[in-house]
């Protein structure tokens, strides 16, 4: 990579893709809304949520909750510059690792019991998603015998076709990492599902409008990582982008909320089941 | 010059032994204890500077060969004693089979193998030294303090500490000639005092389960001594040479061998307490904590896994080869599973100890470059952080008198240096961009063409995450109730921590430079099977085939987020504090508390999820061991 486009990865990485999944989620809320019979708020809303937080009094349980809010947020952004600057691909993986685990020990910082409970919520959410995470990555190691992103762009064929199941497992991740239904054990957007809302529940004002924006840097990595699946097209990318969000939604508001064990089983099960016969094409293929 | 290195490293160590134990004056052993760490550690570091393999056939001109026969004889001897006085037949039938296997194979041994590059410094062997020379003397420092308090508890009319040192210090000398060696048969031997060690530290406290764990343990290592034997005693009819060098120069045409190098990996896992054999590992917990320190991290189990990687020439390439494998990455996942069902801190880092270990021979068994790069990695890193967290389990408990995590919570309002430092240490275990991590992503990414080991070590690596963050999280769980004050400790607690945590996160930082300085030496010698590009380093960044891990660069990044989390830290401390959020039911005096029925003040409280129904003991321990008793078997058919 050049100077310059290291700079254009960097502005991409730190400025527009976080404004671009703030629009998205305004969308997201709206469409959602519709699908609730209800008008929805305004697209920018997502803006206006952090900006109001932004402006809180800063109120904590525990100080440690802003040390453990920023880097949350430092291990998101720096997942993301990795994978605009091309980065090693489970190398990525590791780091948004580190906001994750910050997060969970910021809320275990407060002996609140909805925060506690959050908490080991999301350990659970962690382990069901990671492996899945990283049977993915290891898919696309052996599709292009590589774990650097670059490789991804040197195939001619989108990697959809060869990464079939191993997509539809990504998909599962995925849900459980934007926190969606059925599997949002640990915080859920749904008013029906959660009086408090889990392991964000002690984080508030400033420090939850941080935590928001590393949860938006967190989607821009899913999207990103879902995006190398069709890697040859702009026009294919948005089309597969658009529609595999749009059956999030879908799927958030017809399914309910279930328990960490259902969870855990489906993911792990189901998950591994399709990695591994995916894998196998790969090997054999 | 290596010559006076060497047995300052091996020999010093038996003899400052001696005087521990003959010197019953506390001022005196402080001082023997700090002067064979001094040395132990310079020595260990001075290894560094001789570039060149080393071979020495006599230690400072005196050939000790006959002394460790009769040593070697002692030492089962006192075996059998034990066996014969505690009436465990086991050991009786274990330890008289080696007696006698022993003495045959000193009968039919071949002549050109004693006398002969007896030693062989190289790469591995130095990482192994540095590791139990520097790690185990800040571990017996530590002790000094330790042991002082212990026994204070314990009300004891005469002061077992001289024969607590002595063994400690002749742990490190048997674990430096272990690695050290080039013979086979004095490996054996070596291999022998570290099992008897271990033994006469479990023992230490002689309560009745002390008693029983450290039989428990010495059967269990007496069986991987038996292998070892029987290995030794078969490569030697078979080859003539018990010269480990020339043994792994023979083995990739010889593949008939490679069942007694399966019997020789049968001891590593006794010996690295891999399932099935965690059980003593486990025991052994009921020992003052710096043993436990010291069998975990600089000694003991390494001992089982350097047989791994020294060995893995023999069988890289091989199907015995994928087997390690597997055994080592069921290991991995398995023992990790365990360790989410406990809520005591000892077994949640034995477990810990045992997963890693596995990680580290699944590294061995993968056998390319990268792989056993990864594993030299493993080993280093995991004994500091382990030697670490062990430590700071040990003040802690000293202070509350329990090792349940349940009773550490909120532990920063209390001893907020020590929690910290703890916290640190759980986080070098699991986070980029510390060692331990790049250790994991290098293993990993060398397994990736294993379908069925990189699911094993993705699930591993997962709960791995789980069982230490839910750790370092509760450590900090307190209310807000005014200022905390550092705790005040003595010098010789303090300061090993400060060195263990200070120690990991530099070794961090110079991870490519240890890497080109020692590792890539290290595996760039080895004669590989698996032909593999080595992994290089440029600008700090550690470059394999297939990725790359900026390790220097993620530190830089590391440090600016750590310290802008900091500096808000620092700022939210100006905050005026709330309580937790209990539905806005708070009592207007306590806002930790809610107003209950009646009025009453509830102070709400809440445990972690152990998930007992799934990973408790008593649901997979059959399953589990089964299943490694299963593999192992495989493995050694896999030899055949």
């Amino acid at each position: 990579m050049t100077s310059a486009q290291v700079f254009l990865a960097l502005i991409a990485a730190l400025f527009l893709a976080p404004l671009a999944v703030g629009v998205l989620t305004g969308v997201d809320r709206r469409i959602t809304a519709r699908m609730q019979s209800r008008l929805g708020p305004p697209i920018l809303q997502p803006f206006y949520d952090i900006g109001k937080l932004l402006g809180k009094e800063p109120m904590l349980a525990n100080h440690w909750l802003a040390f453990c809010s920023f880097l949350y947020l430092a291990g998101a952004v720096t997942s993301v510059v990795l994978f605009f600057l091309q980065a090693d691909l489970l190398l990525i993986f590791f780091v948004q690792a580190v906001g994750s685990v910050f997060l969970v020990i910021g809320a275990l910082t407060v002996p609140s019991p909805y925060s506690q409970i959050g908490a080991h919520r999301e350990l659970l959410q962690i382990i069901a998603y990671e492996p899945l995470l990283i049977l993915v990555i290891v898919g696309i190691f052996l599709a292009t015998g590589s774990f650097k992103i670059e490789a991804v762009y040197a195939m001619e064929q989108p990697l959809l076709f060869k990464l079939p199941l191993l997509f539809l497992v990504l998909g599962i991740a995925l849900t459980i990492k934007l926190r969606k239904s059925p599997f949002d054990i640990s915080a859920s957007h749904h008013a029906h599902q959660e009086i408090v809302r889990g392991v964000y529940t002690e984080y508030s004002g400033p420090y939850l409008a941080i935590v928001e924006i590393a949860h938006w840097f967190e989607i821009v990595l899913i999207l990103c990582l879902l995006s190398l699946f069709w890697s040859t097209g702009v026009v294919g990318l948005v089309l597969l982008l658009g529609i595999t969000y749009f059956v999030e939604i879908l799927v958030d508001n017809t399914t309910s909320r279930m328990t960490w064990r259902w969870m855990l089983g489906t993911a792990w099960i189901t998950g591994i089941t399709f990695s591994l016969i995916n894998l196998l094409w790969l090997y054999y293929g | 010059m290596p010559d006076t290195l060497l047995f300052i490293l091996v020999v010093v160590p038996f003899i400052a032994a001696l005087g521990l134990y003959a010197l019953r004056i506390e001022s005196l052993r402080m001082v023997l204890v700090l002067a064979t760490a001094v040395l132990l550690t310079g020595s260990s570091l001075a290894l560094f500077s001789h570039e060149t393999v080393a071979f020495s056939t006599t230690l400072l001109g005196v050939n000790p060969q006959p002394l460790i026969v009769l040593l070697d004889f002692v030492v089962l001897f006192i075996i059998l004693a034990v066996g014969l006085s505690a009436k465990h037949r086991l050991i009786i039938y274990l330890a008289g089979a080696q007696i006698v296997l022993l003495a045959i194979f000193k009968l039919v041994s071949p002549a050109e193998a004693t006398g002969q590059a007896m030693f062989l410094v190289d790469p591995l062997a130095k990482l192994m030294v540095f590791v139990v020379s520097v790690v185990g003397s800040v571990i017996i420092l530590h002790a000094l303090p330790y042991m002082k308090n212990h026994e204070e508890h314990l009300h004891l009319t005469t002061s077992r500490q001289p024969q607590f040192f002595a063994v400690m210090v002749l742990f490190l000398g048997a674990m430096n000639g272990l690695v050290l060696t080039n013979d086979l048969g004095n490996f054996y031997f070596f291999f022998e005092v570290t099992t008897l060690c271990s033994f006469l530290l479990i023992r230490h406290d002689l309560t009745d389960e002390a008693k029983a764990n450290s039989l428990r343990a010495l059967w269990i290592n007496s069986l991987g001594g038996l292998a070892l034997l029987i290995g030794l005693l078969w490569i030697s009819l078979d080859l003539g040479t018990v010269n480990i060098q020339q043994i792994l120069a023979q083995t990739p045409e010889a593949a008939f061998l490679l069942l007694p190098i399966g019997l020789l990996c049968f001891a590593g896992l006794t010996k690295a307490a891999q399932l099935p054999f965690q059980s003593w590992l486990l025991g052994a917990m009921v020992a003052p904590t710096p043993t436990s320190a010291l069998l975990h991290s600089a000694t003991m189990v390494k001992a089982g896994v350097y047989l791994f990687l020294r060995f893995s020439p023999a069988y890289s390439g091989t199907f015995f080869s994928t087997t390690v494998a597997f055994v080592g990455g069921f290991t991995f996942l398995a023992a990790a599973a365990l360790a989410i069902s406990q809520s005591n801190g000892k077994k949640i880092l034995a477990y810990s100890t045992v997963s890693n270990l596995g990680l580290i021979i699944a590294c061995a068994g993968i056998g390319t470059p990268a792989a056993i790069a990864a594993g030299m990695f493993l080993i280093m890193f995991h004994a500091v952080s382990k030697a670490l967290i062990f430590l700071c389990v040990g003040t802690i408990e000293q202070r509350i008198a329990s090792r349940d995590i349940e009773d550490m919570r909120g532990l920063y309002a209390i001893m907020p240096v020590t929690a910290i430092i703890t916290v640190l240490g759980a986080l070098t275990m699991i986070l980029p961009p510390f060692g331990m991590l790049l250790g994991k992503w290098m293993a990993i990414e060398a397994s990736a063409h294993n379908i069925l080991l990189v699911i094993i070590l993705a699930l591993g690596s997962a709960i791995t995450v789980l069982y230490w963050a839910r750790w370092a999280g509760l450590l900090m769980s307190y209310p807000f109730k005014g200022r905390i004050y550092p705790e005040s400790q003595p010098a010789l607690t303090r300061l090993p921590l400060l060195g263990l945590i200070g120690g990991a996160l530099l070794l961090s930082f110079y991870a490519p430079a240890i890497y080109n300085s020692l590792i890539y030496p290290a595996i760039s010698a080895l004669p590989l099977a698996m032909v593999d590009t080595v992994p290089a380093t440029s600008w700090g960044i550690l470059v394999l085939d297939r990725g790359s891990f900026p390790v220097i660069p993620l530190f830089l990044v590391a440090a600016l987020g750590l310290f802008a989390a900091i500096y808000f830290y620092k700022l939210a401390g100006k905050v005026k504090p709330t309580g937790p959020y209990l539905s806005g039911a708070q009592t207007p005096d306590d806002a930790s508390a809610y107003a209950g029925p009646l009025r009453q003040s509830i102070i709400p409280s809440s445990s972690n999820y152990y998930l007992e129904k799934i990973f408790g003991e008593v649901a997979i321990n059959r399953w589990v061991n089964t299943a490694a008793i299963v593999l192992i078997l495989l493995m050694l058919g896999g030899g055949l």
